[in-house]
């Protein structure tokens, strides 16, 4: 059965349509990534989903029932959300901060039970982030940092894990860390994970599925290698650029106007 | 895990801290122009003076002073952390001005009358802060946007407007009454009967009980509202829940004693700066700080130029501004501030 399905769903800001009519599911332990050019709605999917913004129409459930009908804490169970990282005001260390994940089972004098505790240590030590846990959030680099967030999300013990560009500051080889850290989360915890990306060659590599969100209704899901093909990325971006392959993995390079290469590939 | 707040040190904590402002209370309440010796005070009541200026005035004024701190505080620490700005105080959203408001159509519409032991300038003053808060709120829920960017700027807009007014009712009010209003303005504690005590020190204790409740939920709040819905928190309803207590204890607290500035902003930040910024610790540990530096403040007011009185709001001011920016040079060094 589907975890999430999503069907005919629209949504605008004011008079501004974001997303008309979007259907698609996911199935539970899936790997979908979510591409798509600036403002085509991609973080807005990831809110709709995640009940922070409510669809104009159409319908979004996840395990079997509107998102809507969840209360906040319920959905709370459900789905955990990773943000575009930030540095909050105060300085909570690591440690506080993935606690709070456990903020609604927290017993009524508002304190986390030995259980609350076993469940944040799993997370700290699943994302590798035990040996700074007692540093401040702003005390460690962009990459740990965002480890940190995951390992929140995952306190939350949730079946969905919705990330929005989490390795958008990192560099090439945090970037990879956070990719394998959720496919082992994939594939040890059995989460469904859906990750918003601009990186497409890196998200080809790692999901099993890709939802590539164009401008209208242009939406395409299907298996990364079918969704990232040339044709539709240079439609829907705006762009053109080598497509290629190497072993077996795709890629696509885009080329900008000052390439050496851009005159031979227009004619 | 040594770094997060437990339960029982919590207590422990707190059970230090309070032994700690009775002694200050006690020690306060024997200093003075009279010299009065505590032998002759426990001798009983009778026809006692020590007894009636230790109980009746110094005591008396020393737990006024412990109860204005103590909800200044924590409504600093709740202000602070639902706007998640480290400069916000009690009176960032305008309650200062609509009180201030509120205590000079009270000097000069001249009435008389008392409510359940309150002169009209604190009735008003009450009236006028609440009726503030709710304004703010009104108008802050209207401009929409994050809710906190409509609130900060609604509050600055009545905070101006409100200013005006008194700046207008002052120049044409007589001169005493204008001193009068100053004098209110600035801050003052004086001697209560206690009803006023019992009444509103209890109102201020339901107050922070109620706010160390949703403590959890505000230090998840902290960290925005989207992160705090996706965590389970219910955002809005804690949010206004916090806004509505925190605006209520500090309308208490400015009905009883003017506006004494500094204690909400200085207090949690030393408190967050030295304990770490978990709310649940943060929350109580700043109420008896928050206490004990005002009730150590009122002593100073009184005795430094005694016979004569300062206003409690200089003292805070003078007293808390260089403590203030020691404990922040120390500390910003040790654990960075942010975090940066």
């Amino acid at each position: 059965m589907s975890i999430i399905e999503v069907g005919h769903l629209s949504f605008s800001y004011l008079e501004v349509e974001v997303l008309r009519d979007l259907s698609f599911e996911v199935e539970r332990g899936c790997f979908l990534a979510i591409a798509g050019p600036n403002g085509a709605g991609k973080s807005t999917l990831l809110n709709l989903l995640s009940g922070v913004l409510k669809p104009d129409s159409g319908s979004i459930k996840i395990d079997g029932s509107e998102v809507k009908s969840y209360s906040t804490e319920a959905l709370a169970r459900e789905v955990a959300v990773v943000r575009q990282e930030f540095v909050p005001v105060f300085g909570f260390s690591v440690i506080e901060m993935v606690l709070m994940a456990r903020t609604p089972y927290y017993g009524p004098i508002g304190f986390e039970s030995k259980a609350d505790r076993e469940i944040v240590n799993d997370a700290l030590a699943a994302t590798d982030t035990v040996e700074f846990a007692r540093r401040r959030l702003g005390q460690i680099s962009g990459g740990e940092r965002q480890r940190v967030f995951i390992a929140r999300a995952l306190a939350q013990d949730t079946s969905i894990l919705l990330l929005d560009e989490p390795t958008s500051f990192l560099d090439l080889r945090h970037q990879v860390r956070i990719y394998d850290l959720l496919k082992k989360m994939q594939i040890e915890k059995d989460k469904t994970i859906v990750v918003v990306t601009h990186d497409i060659n890196l998200a080809a590599q790692y999901c099993d599925e890709a939802l590539l969100l164009g401008a209208d209704t242009d939406y395409y899901k299907a298996a990364p290698q079918d969704v990232f093909s040339q044709e539709k990325i240079e439609k829907v971006f705006g762009v053109t650029g080598f497509a290629g392959r190497v072993g077996r993995e795709k890629f696509f390079l885009p080329l900008g106007k000052f390439a050496r290469d851009y005159r031979n590939k227009m004619s | 895990m040594p770094v997060t707040v437990t339960p029982k040190k919590l207590l422990l904590k707190i059970a230090i801290g309070f032994i700690l402002l009775l002694a200050v209370m006690m020690l306060c309440a024997l200093v003075g122009t009279q010299k009065i010796s505590l032998a002759r005070v426990f001798a009983g009541s009778g026809d006692n003076i020590d007894y009636t200026i230790f109980i009746r005035v110094r005591l008396a004024r020393a737990v006024l002073a412990a109860i204005v701190g103590a909800a200044l505080a924590c409504s600093g620490v709740v202000f602070q952390g639902l706007l998640r700005n480290p400069l916000a105080d009690p009176y960032i959203l305008g309650i200062s001005s609509g009180a201030g408001l509120g205590a000079i159509v009270a000097v000069i519409s001249g009435f008389s009358w008392t409510l359940w032991g309150r002169s009209p300038i604190a009735v008003f003053a009450f009236a006028g802060a609440l009726g503030t808060v709710w304004l703010v709120w009104l108008i802050g829920r209207l401009a929409g946007r994050s809710n906190v960017t409509g609130l900060l700027l609604a509050g600055v807009v009545v905070n101006a407007f409100f200013s005006a007014m008194i700046m207008f009712l002052t120049s044409v009010a007589k001169s005493d009454q204008v001193f009068s209003t100053i004098f209110w303005l600035m801050g003052n504690m004086t001697e209560e009967d206690f009803l006023v005590l019992w009444l509103s020190g209890g109102c201020v204790i339901v107050g922070i009980i109620t706010l160390f409740y949703i403590s959890p939920q505000l230090n998840v709040i902290s960290f925005g509202e989207g992160d705090a819905r996706s965590m389970g928190v219910n955002t809005s309803a804690v949010q206004t829940v916090a806004f509505a207590v925190a605006a209520a204890i500090t309308a208490v607290a400015v009905s009883l004693s003017g506006l004494v500035g500094f204690v909400g902003l200085v207090v949690p930040h030393g408190v967050r700066l030295v304990f770490g910024p978990d709310h649940r610790q943060l929350l109580p540990l700043s109420a008896i700080v928050g206490a004990i530096f005002l009730v150590a403040a009122d002593t100073l007011a009184r005795i430094v130029v005694a016979p004569a009185q300062l206003p409690v709001g200089v003292v805070t001011a003078i007293v808390g501004g260089p403590f203030f920016l020691v404990l922040l040079i120390k500390h910003t060094r040790k654990v960075g501030w942010s975090g940066k």
